[in-house]
């Protein structure tokens, strides 16, 4: 066992310099992480910080234990070994698997550098860290969960399997949280501690608010700002909202009782549960910032690795084989795969904002019009004048005085700095070569690192999006309605007198500019609207599928860009889960629970969703109901649909399942209600008319 | 740590929420498991969660060369091959995974059973500790202390009081010869020889011949007054200071010799592939059939199949086609055993345990199962002969097979008939199977032992 640690420790200590260099790197390309701590650990440990969500403490529960058994056997047969974990934390932590190549681990750290500047800058992972602690303080507040917990599972008065049947509830319901507001999650957690346990004696809601919010001590002026009358009478709005509630879990925490079986009634809570359910609300909302940007959080990780690995050459010669083989495996997998659709979305962006830039300028040539831009221009030679400089291109020990003779003239893609250490360190070299001394201060390594000649905007233009093979003809497609569109909204035009001249003012960094705008700002759902374009579903070869119930199969449905980005929508709006919020807390005035789902088209799966409702019962103690609606298919309809082969008409209808304890039951719908939870405007079903003639 | 915990617990929820083994058994979709992993489907093991129906949902891919077409058919994604994506697990059952061992433990706990296997070929034999001595060989396995406790023994056989017996030299008239008898009567391991020199000695010493000494009166004077005093008190006393050390008390130390034996077994199972055997007689032959490969290979350390099938001719067959071979031929069981003949001469029963396992609706061609078949069961050696009869709806009057075997070796414990008409039979027959073994051939007890020996020799 030593053994291994000392091996473990050793290839953590090989890993410094990397971790160091691919920093700078990070740093020059315009990225600002999180610091970054690495580990090591053995396939083991990593199956069980997999297991954990990226963590080395939880609490206890048996999911984990799932995860694990699962993360194993994929480990076992090859088909997922990871690379690495890493968390959203601020310093972020980093694991490595020690059996990765050299190759693979510096691959690895650039990724994980990438990521860590995702969660230190986009929106969606700051509306978590930025609830009011210092930073995310994930590790930190995990880990103080796993304690509370274990110590509540543990207190001689509290019943084990209660703990766990409360964790399988609140569990079964993380994500019917508001992930759009995290403050909110902030509210009823409390400061961890003893106090944490003491229930609100009086148990009105919005004194309790009105206690938390004085105990802030914020200004009256911040008091007045943030948390305002509507803001309390939204919060206030008690047992029966005027509005639906989408954070159910706190609409739980907040009025739901524990079902007594003995005596058969509901009961208040025991303080315990009430600490667990806060606990396990606020993880979920730390989790929430994770799961919305998966596509673009992994599609930005993989850009910059491929621009440092492949573009920086960050792996050495020998080792490029082995990290091309790890990114077309990663990218390879088959079906819709987040890191590919997120790469190639990133790439959009950048080659997008790089010919708009283009365009933007060559439209401001004189006498030159969207109509005779293809012929006027001549594009071949517009590609070549985007080549970058060669000096720049080749930036490295042999092309230092070049790079010298820019730096001198103030060129900004130079670091200056840089090429005259370089320089004074191969000189010092070449005298001390006669008596075999090594220079003291050998410079920087421009042999393994030429990036390090260069500033961002000589960076930019070395990786330059339009000057990349795949990406030449790109200005050559573009359509003639894509120039008039950008020219009506353009001013100043003829502003040039050359081709050339319109060239140099070309902005080599306009595509990582706009990049770092939109990883700030987005997330999946907001990312794919925006930037899943018809160029885009019509060259990766997108498509939606539909299941056939004339056929009784799945089969393409569409491949209209429109088609696919909604199917994608659908899959990464709400978690790619149906939105279900709180109607009523006092149904039928009995105290009953009414949730309802927002019907888009899409209707429930209806055995996990009565078996969750089962698990709303557990919460709320008294009965429960989900207004649902759901499409039925007469046999007739099925029938007639295969006869002419069409695919049937389902009719639409309202359900009312009920549970209170027993079995979940069906009833019909109110209208009233059915109003309430459909909605008319969206409509996910891409399958087209004459599909199956 | 906290994770053992976490999956010692979820192992716990798999278990409490896996189907019932009789239940699977009768009932449960036995495909999805191979020869050496049973696949339990377990209800439900995550939690569930509100989430859209699959099929209305619909989704989207990537085509690989150019856009497909609406219209052609597609195989939706296959479950997530990344972890906690939305939406992309929950396509597949979960499973409770159990190896062949725990089956077989389950079900001897589900059914009662207690199967015993016996260790049969020898697989190797493996010097154990060096407990066994020889009286020859190399000096360095000389067991000293052996050698030592022999000597001892042998000092101590003849050692004796010697003052005690020159006591009896002083017994008034007393000869050698008197002293002899009463010291050989006494029990004291002394020879004449000795006492004759010790009489010469004394007389020497006193001038005078033994018979004239008087001390004593009588041997019995003597006794009262004298104790002799036991060797070992002496030793004790006075020291050893030599022990005699005899060649023949030498032992060699040399390891014990085990015989590994492999308890192994080759399980034939045959079944009527006629036409009569209908898809539900052949699913309810691959319902009995299947949990015992299953079962006997996880109390076996080592297990062969062979498959038979046969109508009026017998053929064998792989695994995968066991169960679903239809043909169109009569039936002709005998044809069937006459192969089985035949297979099993590779596994000599000295070596192997035997099982033989046939399934069929009883129908059978003329008189064979009494010429043919019943002769043949009694002169293949088996721990076990099976017949298993699938005739859903009950017996058929012409179909005779199990009844006439039952008739002929019902009463043998080696031969086990049972009888299956609904998935709700299976697991009773399976039980009339699995408790009927007999003893077999007599070697069981060597092989018990042998087990034992192996088990425990596992810490080394």
């Amino acid at each position: 066992m030593r053994d291994e640690r000392v091996e473990a420790k050793r290839e953590a200590d090989a890993l410094d310099e990397p971790a160091a260099e691919a920093r700078e790197l990070a740093e020059r390309l315009g990225l600002e992480p999180y610091p970054v701590r690495y580990w090591v650990v053995d396939h083991d440990e990593m199956n069980e910080l997999i297991a954990y969500g990226g963590f080395q403490r939880r609490y206890p529960h048996w999911r984990w234990g799932m995860n694990y058994e699962q993360q194993r056997k994929k480990d076992r047969h090859g088909l997922g070994k990871a690379f690495e974990i890493v968390n959203n934390d601020d310093p972020s932590h980093a694991f490595l698997q020690e059996s990765n190549s050299p190759a693979d681990q510096k691959a690895v750290i650039t990724h994980v550098e990438a990521h860590a500047d995702f969660f230190a800058n986009n929106r969606w992972f700051g509306l978590y860290a930025d609830r009011g602690e210092d930073g995310p303080n994930a590790a930190a507040r995990l880990e103080r969960n796993a304690d509370r917990i274990a110590a509540i599972a543990d207190r001689p008065d509290v019943d084990r399997d209660e703990v766990e049947r409360l964790i399988d509830a609140v569990s079964a319901l993380e994500d019917t949280i508001d992930q759009h507001s995290p403050v909110d999650a902030a509210r009823s957690v409390e400061k961890p501690g003893v106090a944490d346990d003491v229930s609100d004696p009086d148990g009105d809601a919005l004194a309790a608010i009105q206690d938390r919010i004085d105990e802030l001590d914020l200004s009256e002026e911040v008091r007045r700002d943030v948390f305002d009358d509507e803001w309390l009478e939204a919060r206030g709005e008690g047992i029966e909202p005027e509005e639906p509630r989408p954070d159910v879990l706190a609409f739980l925490r907040d009025y739901g009782k524990r079902y007594d079986p003995d005596s058969g009634k509901a009961v208040d809570r025991e303080p315990w549960e009430t600490t667990i359910i806060d606990a396990l609300r606020e993880e979920a909302y730390y989790f929430a910032g994770q799961k919305q940007t998966k596509v673009m959080n992994e599609g930005w990780a993989t850009y910059w690795e491929s621009v440092m690995m492949g573009g920086e050459g960050f792996a050495g010669p020998d080792e490029f084989l082995t990290y091309a083989d790890h990114m077309s495996r990663v990218l390879g997998s088959p079906g819709l795969n987040p890191y590919k659709l997120g790469f190639e979305l990133w790439t959009h962006v950048e080659l997008r904002a790089a010919r708009r830039d283009v365009i933007d300028k060559l439209l401001r040539v004189e006498g030159v019009t969207p109509e005779n831009f293809h012929s006027r221009i001549d594009l071949d030679r517009v590609a070549d004048a985007l080549e970058p400089h060669p000096a720049i291109a080749g930036a490295g020990p042999a092309t230092l005085d070049e790079l010298a003779d820019l730096a001198a003239e103030g060129d900004p893609r130079v670091d200056g700095e840089a090429v005259d250490r370089a320089l004074s360190a191969r000189s010092e070299e070449e005298s001390a070569g006669d008596d075999g001394e090594t220079a003291p201060d050998a410079g920087p390594d421009v042999e393994r690192y030429p990036w390090k000649l260069l500033t961002r905007e000589g960076l930019a233009e070395r990786h330059y999006v339009l000057s990349r093979p795949e990406h030449r003809g790109a200005l050559r497609n573009v359509s003639r309605e894509t120039l008039a569109e950008r020219a009506r909204y353009m001013f100043d035009v003829d502003r040039y007198a050359t081709v050339d001249e319109a060239l140099a003012d070309a902005d080599r960094a306009a595509g990582w500019d706009r990049m770092l705008e939109i990883r700030e700002s987005h997330n999946d759902v907001t990312f794919i609207d925006a930037f899943l374009t018809d160029e885009f579903v019509r060259e990766r070869n997108y498509f939606t599928y539909e299941y056939s119930r004339a056929t009784e199969r799945h089969r393409v449905a569409s491949v209209d860009a429109d088609d696919v980005r909604k199917k994608l929508l659908l899959r990464f709006t709400n978690f790619g889960k149906p939105t279900i919020v709180v109607l009523d807390g006092n149904f039928r005035n009995r105290g009953e629970l009414l949730l309802g789902h927002r019907y888009n088209g899409i209707s429930l799966d209806e055995e996990s969703a009565k078996a969750t409702l089962e698990r709303v019962f557990e919460l709320w103690g008294r009965p429960v109901n989900l207004a649902t609606i759901r499409v039925e298919y007469s046999d007739e309809a099925i029938r007639r649909a295969k006869r002419r082969g069409t695919e049937p008409e389902g009719e639409e209808v309202g359900v009312r399942l009920q549970y209170d304890g027993g079995e979940v039951t069906e009833h019909d719908l109110d209208p009233a209600i059915r109003e309430r939870i459909e909605a008319d405007e969206v409509d996910y079903d891409t399958k087209p008319d004459d599909w199956l003639a | 740590m906290g994770l053992t915990e976490d999956r010692e617990r979820f192992r716990e929820v798999g278990e409490e929420r896996r189907e019932d083994l009789a239940e699977f058994i009768s009932h449960g979709d036995l495909g999805g498991s191979g020869p050496d992993r049973v696949r339990i489907p377990v209800k439900i093991v995550d939690l569930p969660e509100f989430e859209y129906d699959r099929r209305e949902a619909g989704g989207v891919g990537q085509g690989g060369d150019g856009q497909p077409q609406p219209g052609q058919p597609v195989e939706p994604e296959p479950g997530g091959d990344e972890e906690g994506d939305p939406g992309e697990e929950g396509g597949e059952h979960e499973y409770y995974e159990m190896d062949p061992e725990e089956f077989a433990r389950e079900l001897d706990e589900a059914l009662g059973l207690d199967l015993e296997p016996k260790g049969k070929r020898v697989v190797e034999e493996v010097e154990g500790d060096f407990t066994d001595t020889a009286r020859a060989g190399p000096r360095g396995t000389l067991d000293v202390d052996e050698f030592f406790k022999r000597g001892l023994k042998r000092h101590l056989a003849t050692d004796f009081d010697e003052e005690y017996v020159r006591e009896g030299l002083f017994v008034a008239g007393a000869d050698v010869d008197d002293v002899f008898a009463w010291a050989r009567g006494e029990g004291v391991p002394v020879s004449r020889a000795w006492i004759a020199d010790a009489a010469a000695t004394a007389a020497e010493a006193h001038g005078e011949p033994v018979e004239a000494l008087d001390r004593w009166e009588s041997f019995d004077a003597l006794d009262d007054e004298v104790d002799r005093e036991p060797a070992t008190h002496r030793i004790r006393r006075e020291g050893l200071d030599s022990v005699p050390f005899r060649r023949e008390d030498e032992r060699f130390r040399h390891p014990e010799v085990i015989e590994k034996r492999e308890r192994n077994v080759v399980v034939v199972n045959v079944r009527d592939a006629s036409g009569s055997m209908r898809e539900t007689k052949r699913e309810l032959v691959e319902r009995v059939f299947t949990p015992m490969d299953w079962y006997l290979t996880g109390k076996y350390d080592a297990a062969e199949f062979r498959y038979v099938v046969h109508d009026a001719e017998a053929w064998e067959v792989d695994r995968e086609e066991f169960f679903g071979i239809q043909s169109g031929g009569g039936t002709k069981i005998s044809s069937a055993y006459e192969l089985v003949e035949e297979l099993l001469e590779e596994y000599p029963y000295s070596e192997w345990n035997r099982y033989v396992f046939a399934a069929g609706d009883s129908e059978n061609a003329g008189s064979d199962t009494t010429d043919s078949v019943i002769p043949l069961m009694e002169s293949i050696d088996a721990n076990l002969h099976a017949y298993v009869e699938t005739q859903p709806g009950g017996a058929a009057p012409n179909a005779r097979h199990a009844d006439e075997v039952e008739d002929a070796l019902g009463d043998a414990d080696d031969v086990a008939v049972a009888r299956v008409s609904e998935p709700d039979d299976v697991t009773d027959a399976i039980y009339e199977i699995l408790s009927t073994e007999g003893e077999g051939s007599g070697d069981s007890t060597a092989g018990e032992a042998a087990r034992g020996r192996t088990d425990g020799g596992g810490g080394r």
